[in-house]
């Protein structure tokens, strides 16, 4: 992997994270006054889920060139 | 007593419908615009919303402005930083670290020297 190429999935992750937990936090704020009576529990599960697929996300990128995808392919009937 | 049996029933499911709504419209936004999505999507989302939200601010504070007549004070432009963080950081780091990795050596290097000129000093 040249540097360039690490420095965008750095910047790909970066900016994924924090979408990801500013969304969870959104999503969170917004269930707790809604629903649960404004707690601090559904914001900290929120921002956790965030944080959470936004680190498998950027492993997943990180790991994907040893990674051979494969596919099966049928073997043509003669 | 009629209506009043009848009111808190209905104040209470009226009040359950605008909260899922509410709910619902906000999970439904996050879906639509795929935030919880792959990382390309989130990145696009990311530069879209710094294009689209200074302006958004902008005319949002010149309508409040109408509105209230208040005068907003004419802030002085922002002045234009010509400093790249990320380069900088990266240079740094690598200065740091190379001159890390020669220390070592050098120390010997200018011990050996002060050694030398002592001895010179005091021949």
């Amino acid at each position: 992997m040249s540097d360039s190429e690490l420095g965008r999935k750095w910047d790909r992750c970066m900016a994924d994270a924090v979408v990801k937990i500013g969304t969870g936090f959104g999503l969170g704020l917004v269930f707790s006054l809604t629903f649960f009576k404004r707690r601090m529990w559904p914001l900290a599960f929120g921002s956790g889920m965030g944080l959470g697929m936004a680190y498998s996300n950027c492993q997943h990128d990180f790991q994907a060139p040893y990674l051979l995808h494969g596919k099966y392919v049928k073997e043509q009937e003669q | 007593s009629c209506p009043s049996a009848l009111g808190a029933p209905v104040a209470s499911s009226v009040r359950f419908l605008i909260k899922g709504s509410v709910a619902g419209g906000a999970v439904y936004l996050v879906y639509d615009q795929e935030l919880l999505g792959p990382s390309e999507k989130s990145q696009a989302v990311l530069q879209k919303a710094e294009e689209v939200v200074p302006p958004a601010m902008y005319q949002f504070s010149q309508y409040v402005c109408e509105q209230t007549g208040l005068k907003m004070p004419q802030l002085p432009a922002p002045p234009k930083f010509n400093f790249h963080i990320r380069d900088t950081w990266n240079s740094g780091i690598i200065t740091v670290m190379s001159a890390l990795s020669v220390a070592p050596s050098k120390a010997c290097e200018y011990s050996k020297e002060g050694w030398e000129y002592l001895k010179e000093r005091t021949k």
